[in-house]
């Protein structure tokens, strides 16, 4: 595989272009070209596609569209350009599995193929959502660590410095962000758990110095916990992705390369996102030498990634890397409906349906629509990683027929989804029991209703 | 060929976002005797709302709109100074200063709406993104603007927004501009503690939103 330097380099040698023109004249032509030339479609009906021709197709597309479009460099105004065998050979040589966490709670995180029953996925909690209070935050990181089916955590986000804000690129969003790692740390270690990796380091810092400063070891970011470096949509590599490329590479931390193709932007529709995400999960390790994928297509619109053609197209990127990489991938789901409703439990039961089939790990969503500060609740991920454990029992083709049963439950709501709740709406603040019987009886009864359609959860 | 003939034409070649096409229609009509005026108003701008709306319906994406765009922006080339010679001033919705504020590196969603403006008849000023907030305000100043229209994807950015809302008061510039926001980070709950004239969850409820508060 080419080297990293190498890498850098494309982005100071390779064609001048202007962003429009990489768009108009490269991305978008070719995107058009790749999708007609592997004959990639969507039927408008299927939610889990099960045709390994149209699978292998969208990765081959993906891999001629790195080859032709090549990615866009906006600090140089330059494409960096890849040969197809630089393109093949990394996606050949992609980790097939990444360690994450310490000691008791050092574990794998592999890359799976899909319609693969018989191994557990691995399983990841959380999200980035804003928290307002200091205790709220560590209350939240505590909960969902101490849950024992749980092998890693996402964290929420605390901007919150003397009570104002922290700006972007401010040395208070340092601050915070060293604050959020300590905070994040302190929730673990109150759980039992002190070794459980965090993998979406992190959520408070937009720029590199934020992370650097809080992957300092007294802060508590390790390298085997996992660090996120975003691809800006679409197809661009920014300098700041590749400071932190450079940095993480150094200290040979655990990378999560991540993505959010928008759908009806530059990619188009459900096609033009399947073969996009596939091409960011290669570009992950040919150009982020990535340890896992952060996969996060996102509508871009409605801001959330549960409509039908993005269900279909997370779920074929998934597979088609699941069946040609086995790279190591997460899905970040965002949902319509609020915390706690059942419309988003019943999407992210689709979400994972399609998904955890299709070779993804489990990764409990997060509300994206109805947000609100602090309504990231342990217990809805719970939930959620069971419905994925559940669902990896599953082949594709078993789940396509639940998929289709849930997609009606929710799918006419997702422009005006149910509000939710926050975490002090539901737990007693003391004992950090669930206090509101609502928000119970509504997960339970989305339970039986899944086991109704044939979709036992157990209760971990 | 009767004009009305020549405007179908020209609203089927914006439609079909096909760029050779609409030239030939442009000139065709021109050829004819079409004013230029005329060819903008009931040819060209009725097949940039179809466009529009298809885009609003998820019929095409953000590539179609664009190519749409590029071709109409084509036509005016040659359209314009026919208005100029024939004395006709070319009339616009309105004026519109639009960017991603300061810290923030998002430009998609800000594409969209330059497009669905250019394409509903608004005159826009595109500062990009990672925007200072004094940039804003000196080409709303500079240009006479109608809307400064904001964008930001990050919560940390968002403070951007108001940035610009008070610096427009600090010069008493504040009533001169109307003052919109949108972007994933934002909500109506923002635009109502930082005072802007108005929030929108989308680029065509921007469009729309502006169109009412110009007019």
């Amino acid at each position: 595989m080419i080297d990293l330097i190498e890498v850098f380099d494309r982005a100071e040698t390779g064609p001048l272009t202007s962003e429009t023109d990489y768009y108009m004249k490269r991305y978008v032509p070719k995107l058009a070209e790749v999708i007609a030339r592997h004959k990639v479609k969507w039927d408008k009906e299927t939610i889990i596609n099960t045709d390994d021709t149209l699978t292998d197709g969208v990765f081959e597309a993906a891999v001629d569209l790195i080859a032709e479009a090549g990615a866009y460099c906006p600090e140089t105004n330059r494409v960096m350009q890849f040969t197809r065998d630089e393109i093949v050979v990394a996606s050949q040589e992609c980790p097939k599995a990444t360690t994450f966490g310490e000691r008791r709670e050092q574990k794998v995180m592999r890359g799976r193929r899909p319609d693969t029953t018989d191994d557990r996925p691995w399983v990841h909690v959380g999200g980035g959502i804003y928290t307002t209070d200091e205790q709220v935050f560590v209350d939240t990181v505590e909960k969902m660590a101490s849950f024992n089916i749980v092998d890693s955590v996402s964290v929420p986000s605390i901007l919150h410095l003397r009570g104002k804000d922290s700006r972007v690129r401010s040395p208070q969003e340092i601050l915070s962000a060293c604050k959020t790692v300590r905070l994040a740390r302190e929730g673990i270690r109150r759980s039992g758990r002190a070794g459980l990796p965090i993998i979406n380091g992190i959520s408070a810092a937009s720029q590199p110095a934020s992370m650097f400063a809080a992957t300092y070891p007294e802060f508590g970011l390790r390298p085997s916990d996992g660090f996120l470096i975003d691809f800006l949509s679409e197809m661009v590599v920014g300098y700041e992705a590749l400071q932190k490329v450079a940095f993480y590479n150094s200290i040979s931390a655990n990378i999560g390369s991540t993505s959010t193709p928008l759908f009806g932007g530059y990619a188009g529709g459900a096609e033009g996102v399947a073969v996009t995400a596939t091409a960011y999960m290669i570009m992950g390790n040919l150009i982020f030498r990535g340890s896992y994928h952060y996969n996060a297509p996102l509508h871009s619109k409605l801001h959330l990634s549960s409509t039908k053609p993005l269900i279909w197209a997370i779920a074929m990127s998934n597979a088609a890397i699941g069946r040609n990489m086995q790279y190591p991938m997460v899905n970040l789901p965002y949902l319509g409906g609020g915390s706690g409703t059942k419309q988003y439990h019943y999407e992210m039961a689709c979400y994972m349906l399609a998904v955890v089939t299709s070779g993804g790990n489990v990764f409990s969503g997060h509300p994206a629509m109805a947000v609100q500060s602090d309504s990231l609740i342990p217990d809805d991920h719970k939930f959620h990683a069971e419905i994925g454990l559940a669902a990896s029992n599953l082949t594709r083709a078993e789940a396509e027929p639940l998929a289709q049963k849930l997609f009606p439950l929710f799918g006419d709501k997702l422009k005006d989804p149910d509000k939710g709740l926050t975490f002090q709406e539901v737990y007693d603040m003391q004992t950090k029991r669930i206090v509101n019987a609502e928000y119970q009886k509504a997960m339970d009864e989305v339970r039986e209703e899944l086991a109704g359609m044939g979709l036992e959860v157990p209760v971990s | 060929m009767a004009d009305a003939d020549h405007f179908d034409k020209l609203k089927q070649s914006i439609i079909d976002q096909d760029e050779d096409q609409v030239l030939a229609a442009v000139n065709a009509a021109l050829d004819d005797g079409v004013e230029a005026k005329a060819i903008i108003d009931q040819g060209l701008l009725p097949g940039l709302n179809v466009i529009g709306e298809q885009f609003e319906c998820e019929d095409i994406f953000l590539p179609e709109l664009m190519q749409a765009a590029l071709a109409f922006q084509a036509a005016m080339v040659i359209l314009e100074p026919k208005i100029k010679e024939q004395g006709a001033a070319g009339e616009k919705k309105g004026k519109i200063v639009l960017g991603t504020v300061k810290g923030d590196l998002h430009s998609i969603g800000k594409n969209i709406l330059k497009l669905l403006y250019e394409t509903s008849g608004f005159e826009v000023w595109d500062l990009g993104i990672d925007v200072d907030l004094f940039q804003f305000v000196d080409k709303a100043k500079e240009v006479d603007a109608d809307i400064i229209a904001m964008s930001a994807l990050l919560t940390t950015t968002l403070i951007g927004q108001r940035d610009v809302i008070e610096a427009l008061k600090d010069q008493g510039q504040r009533d001169n501009f109307k003052v919109i926001i949108g972007g994933g980070a934002t909500t109506k709950e923002w635009a109502d503690t930082i005072g802007a004239d108005g929030w929108a969850a989308s680029a065509y409820e921007a469009v729309t939103l502006s169109a009412k508060l110009v007019s």
